[in-house]
C-alpha cells in the first residue's frame, strides 16, 4: 500500500518525544493498511540521530543535512521537507503541532495542494479511508474527519498517545535539498528564553487558578488571592486573563506558560481550552469551579462544582480559614 | 503602505453550542457572532501601524450577510475599507479553500503586510494564514507577539513553547499570523462608528474573483464527518447541593488530601 511520512523533530539534543508518538500512529495506521512507515529527518549534524530513529520505528530515513536548518526556518525547513516529500510520495505526512510543525505544515500542503488537518488527537483506519480525531471550538466540541486527495498532511497533539518503544529496521538515504541560503527570505535572529519573573510555579504544592470567569482583574486581588492565601497556595491564571493584561505573562498555567504539577490544583472561571489542559492536566488532583457544566475543565477534573465562583470561592476561603484555626 | 488584515466572524466565545441535526457542524440560528479573538489581535495591530506611521488597512471576511456587521465593526476600529466575500458556495470551504479566496484578493490588492490571527476560535485549524502566504509567495511567521518595522524588513518574535520567543526576520511583503495577547484590542468610538458609516464595504462574489468553478463544498479536500461533546472524563465527580454544602464537600477533600 501507500507510504506514511513522519516529519521528526530534535529537541535537546535528543530526538523529541512526540516524534516517537507519531511513530506510534504511523506503526498503528501502517498495520491496519499495509502502508509503510518512512521519516524525514532535517538538521545539521543529524547522521547519528537517523541511524537511531532507524532502528527505533522510523523505518527508512531521508536526512537532509545543511547549516540553514540547525535551527528552525520556514523556507529553508520548507524546501527539506518538500525534497522528501517528492522522493517518498507519501499518502500521509505527520508533523507533531509544535512551534514548527504548525508554522510549516500548512504551507506545504498549499503548495501540494493536499488535505491538511491539524492537532489530531488520533486517527484511525476505517475500511479504505483514515479518520481523523480533533478537537473544535477551544475543546468544547470533538470533531471526526475524512481527507479526499493525493496526499494528506496532519499535526498530531504532542502527549496524545504513547511513544513508541519498539525497534524497527531501517536504512538511512541522504538527501540533497538544494537548499540556496540567498534565497531564504526568513532570518533566524535568536530564541529568547521565558522571564518568570520570580513566580515559579513549578515547586508550589497547590495553585488556585483563574480565568475569564473572574470577569475583571480586581477579582483577582479580592476573590483569588484570599484564597491562595488561606491555603499557602500559589496564584497562576490561564492565557485569556493575561492576554487581558490582568496579571503578567509569569502566572500564566499552559502550553505556552507554565506546566505544573502540583498536589493539588483549583481552577476558578477557567473553561479548560486544550492550551491550558496541556499545562495542568498532569496535577496530582484538580478541581473545578465554574459555571458552564460542558466546560471542558471537568474532563480532567477530579472534583467538580457547577456554580457562581464569586458565591463559592468566598465561602470556601472562609471556610479553610476557620477550619485551620479550629 | 498597505496592510490587508483578514478576519473571520465567529461564534461568541460565551455562546452556547448546539450540533445541528446533520451532526456536521454546530446550530447557527439565533446564535451571536463576533470577530474571531485573534484576528482582533491582528487588527489592533494594523491600526496601530496605521496609528504611528500612516498606512491604509483594508479588512476581509468571506461569508453570509451577517459578517457585514463584523466589518463594520473593523471600520468603526479605524479600518479604512473592508472588502466582503459573499457567496453562498463559500459554505463548507476547508482552510485551503478559503486560503485560495484570500489569495485572489491579497493578489489584487498588492500590499506589504498582511496579517491574519493564529487560529480561529471555532475551527482551531491554524493554517489559512500559512497557506495564504505560500499561495501568494510571501514569507510567513505565526504565533507572532511583537512585530517591528525595519527599512524592507520586518523583525517579529513568535512564540515558542513555555513562553519562549524566536526572534525572526522577513523581507516585505509579508504574512503575520498573530498571536492572542500581542497588545490591547482597542474598542470602536462612537465617533469612529459614526465615521464608518460612510466608509466603503465592497462586496465580492466567487465569480467576479474568477473562482466560480474552483471553490465549493465539494472541492475541500477536507470533510467533517461528526462533531459531538467530548466525553466527559472518568474521575470529574460533581458536588452539588447548597454553596455551604458544596464548601464542606471541598474543605473535606483537601483535608483528605492532607494540605490543609
Amino acid at each position: 500500500m501507500g507510504n506514511l511520512l513522519i516529519v521528526v523533530e530534535l529537541q535537546n539534543g535528543k530526538i523529541r518525544e512526540a516524534t516517537l508518538e507519531l511513530v506510534s500512529i504511523a506503526r498503528k495506521l501502517a498495520q491496519a493498511r499495509g502502508d509503510t512507515v518512512k521519516s524525514v529527518l532535517t538538521g545539521q549534524g543529524i547522521d547519528g540521530f537517523a541511524e537511531e530513529l532507524a532502528k527505533r520505528g522510523g523505518g527508512d530515513i531521508y536526512a537532509i543535512n545543511h547549516p540553514t536548518l540547525a535551527c528552525y526556518n520556514v523556507d529553508a525547513h520548507f524546501q527539506a521537507l518538500r525534497a522528501a516529500i517528492d522522493a517518498c510520495s507519501p499518502e500521509l505526512v505527520l508533523f507533531s503541532n509544535t512551534p514548527s510543525g504548525w508554522d510549516v505544515a500548512p504551507r506545504l500542503a498549499a503548495s501540494l495542494d493536499a488535505a491538511f488537518v491539524s492537532d489530531c488527537f488520533n486517527i484511525e483506519v476505517r475500511g479504505e479511508e483514515r479518520v481523523f480525531y480533533r478537537r473544535l471550538f477551544n475543546g468544547k466540541l470533538d470533531a471526526q474527519l475524512t481527507t479526499k486527495a493525493t496526499v494528506t498532511l496532519a499535526t498530531v497533539q504532542p502527549g496524545a498517545t504513547a511513544a513508541w518503544s519498539g525497534t524497527s529496521e531501517g536504512s538511512v538515504h541522504k538527501l540533497d535539498a538544494a537548499i540556496q541560503e540567498g534565497k531564504l527570505r526568513t532570518r533566524f535572529v535568536e530564541v529568547k528564553t521565558a522571564d518568570k519573573g520570580g513566580v515559579d510555579l513549578s515547586k508550589a504544592d497547590v495553585i488556585v487558578s483563574g480565568g475569564r470567569g473572574l470577569g475583571a482583574p480586581e477579582k483577582f486581588s479580592e476573590v483569588m488571592q484570599p484564597l491562595a492565601e488561606a491555603l499557602g497556595a500559589a496564584m497562576g491564571a490561564s492565557r485569556p486573563v493575561v492576554d487581558a493584561g490582568w496579571l503578567p505573562h509569569e502566572y500564566q498555567v499552559g502550553s505556552s506558560g507554565q506546566v505544573v504539577t502540583p498536589k493539588l490544583y483549583i481552577a476558578c472561571g477557567i473553561s479548560g481550552a486544550i492550551q491550558h489542559l496541556v499545562g495542568m492536566k498532569s496535577s496530582n488532583y484538580i478541581i473545578a469551579i465554574n459555571k458552564d457544566a460542558d466546560a471542558p475543565i471537568f474532563e480532567v477534573a477530579n472534583l467538580g462544582v457547577v456554580g457562581d465562583l464569586f458565591e463559592i470561592v468566598p465561602a470556601l476561603t472562609k471556610a479553610i480559614r476557620a477550619a485551620k484555626s479550629a | 503602505m498597505k496592510i490587508v488584515v483578514c478576519l473571520k466572524q465567529v461564534p461568541h466565545q460565551d455562546a452556547r453550542l448546539e450540533v445541528r441535526p446533520d451532526g456536521t457542524w454546530i446550530q447557527e440560528d439565533n446564535l451571536k457572532f463576533e470577530i474571531n479573538s485573534y484576528d482582533t489581535y491582528a487588527l489592533e495591530e494594523a491600526l496601530r501601524m496605521k496609528d504611528s506611521g500612516g498606512a491604509d488597512v483594508v479588512v476581509i471576511a468571506i461569508g453570509p450577510d451577517r459578517v457585514t456587521q463584523s466589518l463594520r465593526t473593523a471600520l468603526g476600529m479605524g479600518a479604512d475599507r473592508a472588502i466582503h466575500v459573499n457567496d453562498p458556495k463559500t459554505q463548507g470551504s476547508d482552510a485551503l479553500s478559503i486560503a485560495k479566496i484570500l489569495a485572489a484578493i491579497v493578489a489584487a490588492e498588492k500590499p506589504d503586510l498582511v496579517f491574519t490571527g493564529l487560529m480561529s476560535d471555532d475551527g482551531n485549524f491554524a493554517a489559512v494564514g500559512p497557506m495564504l502566504a505560500e499561495l501568494t509567495g510571501m514569507p510567513h511567521t505565526t504565533a507572532v507577539m511583537k512585530v517591528e518595522q525595519k527599512n524592507d524588513a520586518v523583525r517579529a518574535e513568535r512564540e515558542l513553547e513555555g513562553g519562549a520567543l524566536e526572534v525572526v526576520e522577513l523581507t516585505r511583503p509579508c504574512l503575520l499570523a498573530v498571536q492572542t495577547g500581542i497588545n490591547q484590542v482597542r474598542y470602536a468610538s462612537l465617533k469612529g462608528i459614526m465615521a464608518a458609516k460612510k466608509k466603503p464595504i465592497e462586496t465580492k462574489t466567487l465569480a467576479e474573483l474568477g473562482l466560480a468553478d474552483s471553490i465549493s463544498a465539494e472541492t475541500s479536500k477536507v470533510k467533517i464527518e461528526k462533531i459531538y461533546s467530548p466525553p466527559k472524563g472518568e474521575s470529574a465527580e460533581i458536588l452539588s447541593g447548597s454553596t455551604d454544602a458544596v464548601v464542606q464537600g471541598l474543605v473535606a477533600k483537601i483535608k483528605e488530601l492532607g494540605l490543609l
